[in-house]
């Protein structure tokens, strides 16, 4: 914790303090306080129903907390619609892939480039001129930066629909890439992908997060143990809507209480490795 | 569905070439022939009756048109689309009948083009009003808000209050030296047929304009999924009202026009099952597609002229089918949706695109 008390405000992607989400009687989430340095790779972790996907939905405005604020870059974004977010630089992608099955890879890529694109209802239905200009720029930075980076240039045509399950998780991670973003909430981008595919998408996260280009801040919600030791900064430890500690891996991995609470009393290295 | 397949040896050099809309020497081949038939070789060969279907048509391609893009791209059920048309068609009407045009404006037929778009803005507007709910409602509790704008305008306002203006009674008579179009009096079939034609043209090339490129897509988005829409910085509840005030227009587009096809107008010509019906022709012709808009149309107005040709000598033997005729029209589209939900729900535009598929590898299978 030593170095991360030395970091100056400015160097906080996203701030959250006392962070209350109650859906009826059930405390989804109680009083978190945590905070998102700039950059670095952040794991969330706990046990089912710890409140890991609530949390996102909360920092990406799908559910208003009824209490606590969401500070990004410094501004409070609590009262902001999930579009408002993204505007300011926040994709995701789900727990379970909510690509759009009918459309092309490459027409998910550019919706998720919506922000981007300028033409509006006029210049859309002449299409001539400025839209096809327009489409024919995002569609260089889309295959040179995006397809390129994550591998997909084979699947470019097809309809998302009918590919294999991994691949559609890469598909979605392209679709949030294609934002642009400062900062992407990655809730479980490793759920039912096989070994090879993990590898993969380990080293895509990584490759997002450390090259030049993209340094994309990542928030991820993961439950193979293994990768997110290996990956993070940053772990982040939920049980019952309550974090139990935040620290660097080292620190959560030794954490008696996070054993307790997560592990039962097995060993913490539950990885398929 | 929105891939298909290009010739052998087929390689695009730049990305202008591979998003193009004709992407081959042959479909732009295809495709000119095609508006050679339309605009020459039809007008050639066409007599009135023809004529008078293929206008029919063509107003049925257009009503149902908005209704393919709320319930296909943007996933907004709708059932309440004759009143938008209405609205347009009441609009023109009245513009025409009730401002005083200069004479100058008449002669030169600047008038009646000038209400077709006014008409068509006011349709997308008040389209975009009943689209409100959308805002908050989904599925079946939007199918009974659109309904609503039917009940609301054609039966309420437009009966009680918009058919008195001027004192004609119900129905608007609509002289026919009032449609001018430029140096062109609309008063024959040829020539209806010739406006239907640009109309449902530009129509078309709009929607299909929109749906590739940034508004297109988010509408897609937010019937696919409107939760991942929003989450990508999408205004869903602009997207929506986008897509009301889009297919609202393109409704008012159709009555405008439509008016020079008829002598007068009243609200019978828009009744509810108008409504149903092109939602008929979209579930036929394929949902989500545009060929399936235009495939849907001919077919539904095909088989019921069809119907009829094969009901009305039957009536010399049982005189009391000719009464009864309208009742077997409602029966023979119910069974139509029917079959088509059954045998083919994803409607003719599939098995078009089936047979393109076929005829690409034909005669080898592989």
């Amino acid at each position: 914790m030593g170095e991360t008390n030395t970091k100056t405000e400015s160097d906080f992607l996203l701030e959250i303090e006392d962070l209350h989400m109650y859906f009826g009687k059930v405390r989804a989430l109680q009083g978190i306080n945590l905070k998102i340095h700039k950059g670095e790779i952040h794991s969330v972790i706990g046990p089912n129903g710890a409140g890991k996907t609530v949390m996102m939905n909360c920092i990406n405005g799908l559910y208003s907390p009824q209490k606590g604020t969401i500070t990004y870059e410094g501004r409070k974004i609590n009262r902001l619609r999930p579009y408002q977010r993204a505007a300011l630089g926040m994709a995701r992608t789900f727990q379970k892939v909510e690509v759009f099955g009918g459309l092309t890879v490459l027409d998910n890529i550019r919706l998720g480039r919506h922000l981007h694109y300028k033409s509006g209802i006029l210049s859309g239905s002449i299409y001539k001129g400025k839209t096809s200009k327009e489409e024919i720029e995002h569609r260089g930075f889309i295959e040179e930066q995006i397809i390129d980076l994550l591998e997909i240039q084979h699947i470019r045509h097809k309809p998302v629909g009918m590919l294999p399950y991994g691949l559609q998780k890469r598909v979605e991670l392209a679709r949030a890439l294609a934002l642009e973003p400062k900062l992407l909430i990655l809730d479980e981008p490793l759920a039912g992908l096989n070994l090879e595919e993990v590898e993969d998408m380990a080293r895509f996260i990584l490759d997002i997060n450390e090259e030049e280009r993209w340094k994309v801040t990542c928030l991820l919600v993961e439950h193979d143990m293994g990768v997110v030791m290996d990956l993070s900064d940053h772990v982040f430890v939920l049980n019952f809507g309550n974090l139990i500690i935040d620290g660097t891996p080292a620190e959560v991995q030794n954490h008696p209480e996070v054993i307790k609470a997560y592990l039962g009393e097995e060993d913490l290295y539950a990885t398929r490795r | 569905m929105s891939t298909s397949w290009l010739p052998c040896g087929t390689y695009h050099q730049n990305y202008a070439e591979d998003q193009s809309l004709w992407q081959t020497k042959f479909i732009k081949g295809k495709m000119i022939l095609l508006f050679a038939i339309l605009f020459i070789g039809i007008p050639l060969w066409a007599d009135n009756y023809w004529m008078s279907i293929l206008n029919t048509i063509g107003y049925t391609i257009l009503g149902a048109l908005g209704v393919q893009l709320l319930i296909g791209f943007c996933g907004q059920v709708t059932l309440g689309h004759a009143a938008f048309i209405a609205v347009g068609a009441y609009t023109s009407t009245l513009l025409i009948l009730e401002v005083p045009w200069p004479q100058a404006l008449m002669d030169f037929g600047i008038a009646y083009p000038v209400s077709i778009v006014i008409a068509a803005i006011t349709a997308g507007v008040v389209s975009v009003i009943f689209g409100l709910p959308s805002a908050r409602v989904k599925g079946f509790y939007l199918i009974l808000t659109t309904m609503a704008a039917q009940f609301i305008i054609v039966d309420f306002i437009i009966t009680q209050y918009v058919s008195q203006i001027g004192g004609r009674g119900q129905a608007f008579s609509i002289p026919p030296e009032a449609i001018k179009v430029g140096p062109f009096t609309i008063d024959s079939d040829t020539k209806v047929y010739f406006m239907m034609l640009i109309i449902v043209i530009l129509s078309v090339t709009i929607v299909v304009n929109l749906l590739r490129s940034r508004v297109g897509r988010a509408w897609v988005a937010i019937r696919d999924n409107d939760i991942s829409a929003d989450v990508m910085g999408i205004n869903v509840i602009k997207y929506k009202l986008l897509a009301f005030f889009v297919a609202g227009f393109i409704g008012g587009l159709a009555g405008a026009f439509w008016i020079s096809n008829l002598a007068a107008i009243s609200p019978e010509h828009f009744p509810w099952f108008w409504s149903l019906w092109l939602v008929g022709v979209i579930l036929i012709g394929g949902v989500g597609s545009i060929h399936g808009t235009i495939f849907g149309s001919i077919f539904m107005v095909v088989v019921m002229e069809l119907l009829q040709l094969g009901v009305m000598p039957l009536a010399d033997i049982y005189p009391k089918l000719l009464m009864d005729f309208l009742f077997i029209k409602e029966a023979a589209f119910g069974l139509a949706i029917c079959a088509f939900m059954i045998f083919e729900p994803n409607g003719l535009a599939y098995r078009w695109w089936q047979l393109k598929n076929y005829f690409n590898l034909w005669p080898f299978s592989y």
